[in-house]
């Protein structure tokens, strides 16, 4: 068995072995289990597996990190979370499904089948909708049900796009059906196939019209949840979103509907009056952008995309754990009913303004970069009427986000308590990695040049 | 595929299509139920068709997963999810007629749409018969779509959501004999159980407009 095979065996089977352990009385074996997976992941850069039963490349390994470093910050982030809360679930049916969870996302993206990979994104719908329950309350079950319902219709409609494929091509194999249409005339099924995966698996990945479930999940799901939820579930949706649109890509239509979707958006987000669905939408913006990424293509929209995820994963994770703060500290969820947290908790107040500047693509952040390398190739491909309406909405979403922040830390005085030492770190943690990330592009950048 | 076959996948299909629509009429939650489990048996008895035509196991597997997954433990389920309480046994404010009628004018628009414009310009062959006979798993899947947009409570959105997985597992047993649709179609009544055992269960059995949930 070669290194990188191992590696991958290991990675998808550490998060439940970990569990067993906590199961088992070891409480720290979560968060030993996500280090592991972590450090798995990092050498996974030097040990690829051999195509075969799983397909790993760059790109791959890049959405691996961030499942496994995302994973590793909210399990921390949940033992704090919780301390002293009446959970609505067990708290170990909490870290089973949040094995299974993390499993489930790893499996979707190494898996070398369609078909299978259509099942790992099933199964993440399974294991994340009762994480969605944990509080329980009228509203979070509502918000479960609806995610149900709408992304299994929109990923069963997606099933529909993996039986064209086998049907044209005779195999669901992920490598061998690039091999074949690689250079090859595409074929009208293949084109209805791909642009039925733009609804389908767009559903999940928050394409509008089909984002409904997304700002009720994100924002009625416990704080740790939500961060994996925008931080690496929807990327794990587009990536394989992405790795159907390979087969034949229909750039125009996709760069259309991300480009749409920004729109409705950053429209949505003007209006937002509760901060985590605020950041709900700022994710669907985020994710739609990506998705224009990879659809125009070459090496200026893949990296910008690559460069947006991972920021954004780090970035938006901060936001949710500096959201959970807030929540634990005032146990309010309204923008106007949240003042002058800078005096009283200064810490989350700096991840919550980092995160939201990095979410927002300030520099010298990563998301920054991103954004810029993808507006760069519409420019490059001659798509101006994208680009400018892409730009202008940017802005406006960037003032939207940041002006509601800067309310809540900035405005009046207030006399609120850091829920506990650990939990903002965390969340510093986190919403200084787009920095680093920046910081690290920049001077590889300058270094190639 | 034999001739015998082939006439006798269109009967079936049609019985299917009457068992959606006659899902679609029902104020009460319990015909519903029993709605789902006769399409659910007939989804099978076409997959025994394919399978004894093509002398294909899979397909045979196919059909028993069908009914003992779908079939009864999904009717089982829901069956013993339905609440003592008469006033949950249906659905107020429901007018069956408008409603059959925007939906039959929801689905024939519909897939008129995809025949027009789709597949008038691709090929597609169909195992049964012509490629008209694609017309029926489409149909079936706009059903389950307008089943869940149209009804309020809990049953009625699993039911519509088990009639889009028979629509895909009709879609899949009529054009290829496709190795993935047997793990996938335990797959979704997996998942149906686990939505079932975990929503209603805890008694979630409508969904109105919730005001933190708007916008």
């Amino acid at each position: 068995m070669s290194p990188g095979l191992f590696l991958v065996i290991l990675t998808l089977f550490v998060p439940v072995v970990a569990f067993l352990f906590y199961f088992a009385g070891l409480k720290a074996a979560n968060i030993a289990g996500g280090v592991i997976n972590t450090s798995i992941a990092v050498l996974l850069y030097f040990f690829r597996p051999p195509v075969g039963l799983f397909f790993v490349d760059f790109t791959t390994w890049v959405f691996i990190m961030m499942v496994t470093a995302i994973s590793l910050l909210s399990s921390f982030y949940a033992t704090r979370y919780f301390k002293g809360s009446k959970m609505g679930i067990k708290e170990e049916t909490f870290y089973l499904l949040m094995a299974l969870f993390t499993t489930s996302m790893l499996f979707s993206l190494v898996i070398n089948n369609y078909g299978l990979m259509w099942v790992g994104i099933e199964a993440t719908t399974i294991s994340s909708a009762l994480l969605l329950i944990t509080d329980k309350t009228e509203t979070s079950l509502e918000a479960t049900w609806r995610y149900l319902v709408i992304v299994s219709a929109g990923v069963t409609f997606a099933f529909f796009s993996i039986i064209l494929i086998y049907y044209s091509l005779g195999t669901l194999e992920v490598s061998s059906v690039l091999a074949i249409t690689a250079g090859t005339k595409s074929t009208p099924i293949l084109k209805i196939a791909v642009a039925i995966a733009l609804i389908g698996f767009g559903t999940k990945v928050g394409v509008f019209p089909v984002h409904t479930w997304l700002p009720d999940a994100h924002s009625e799901a416990p704080s740790p949840v939500s961060a994996m939820f925008s931080g690496v579930l929807l990327p794990t949706a587009l990536y394989v979103l992405y790795r159907i649109f390979e087969i034949d890509p229909l750039r125009s239509l996709y760069v259309w509907f991300g480009v749409i979707s920004v729109v409705a958006a950053s429209i949505f987000l003007g209006y937002q009056t509760r901060y985590k669905r605020m950041f709900a939408y700022s994710t669907m913006e985020n994710m739609n952008l990506a998705l224009i990424g990879f659809a125009s293509g070459g090496i200026a929209g893949i990296t910008g995309a690559l460069l947006l995820l991972i920021s954004h994963s780090f970035g938006k994770a901060g936001a949710f754990y500096s959201s959970g703060n807030v929540l634990k500290a005032t146990g309010k969820k309204g923008i106007e009913d949240i003042n002058g947290l800078w005096n009283s908790m200064p810490m989350t107040s700096g991840s919550m303004l980092l995160s939201s500047l990095a979410v927002t693509g300030t520099p010298p952040f990563g998301t920054f970069f991103g954004e810029f390398l993808i507006l760069y190739n519409l420019l490059t491909l001659h798509y101006y009427i994208q680009f400018v309406i892409v730009l202008f909405f940017l802005m406006t979403a960037f003032i939207s986000v940041n002006l509601n922040v800067s309310k809540m830390i900035f405005r009046g005085e207030s006399d609120y308590s850091e829920p506990d030492r650990v939990m903002p770190l965390i969340s510093m943690v986190s919403s200084v990695m787009p920095i680093v990330i920046g910081i690290i592009f920049l001077v590889m950048t300058i270094e190639m040049v | 595929m034999s001739s015998i076959a082939g006439t006798l996948a269109y009967p079936i299909s049609s019985f299917i299509l009457i068992s959606a629509f006659y899902m679609q009429g029902q104020e009460f939650i319990r015909p519903m139920i029993r709605g789902q489990l006769i399409q659910s048996l007939l989804i099978a008895a076409v997959s025994f068709i394919v399978g004894f035509s093509e002398n294909n196991i899979d397909f045979i597997i196919l059909g028993i997963f069908i009914v003992f997954l779908r079939g009864a433990l999904v009717t089982y389920f829901l069956e013993k999810g339905v609440p003592s309480k008469k006033v949950y046994f249906y659905e107020k404010k429901v007018d069956v007629a408008y409603l059959l009628l925007v939906d039959l004018i929801f689905i024939v628009i519909a897939v008129f749409l995809i025949y027009s414009i789709v597949f008038s310009s691709i090929s597609i062959k169909s195992l049964i018969g012509n490629n008209g006979i694609l017309v029926f798993p489409l149909t079936l899947f706009f059903q389950g779509l307008f089943l869940i947009a149209s009804r309020r409570t809990t049953f009625a959105q699993i039911i519509g959501y088990v009639e889009e997985e028979n629509a895909l597992v009709l879609f899949a047993l009529f054009l290829l004999p496709i190795p993935i649709i047997i793990e996938a179609s335990v797959f979704m009544d997996v998942l149906a159980l686990v939505v079932i055992s975990s929503i209603v269960v805890i008694e979630k059995s409508t969904h109105e407009r919730v005001e933190e949930l708007i916008g």
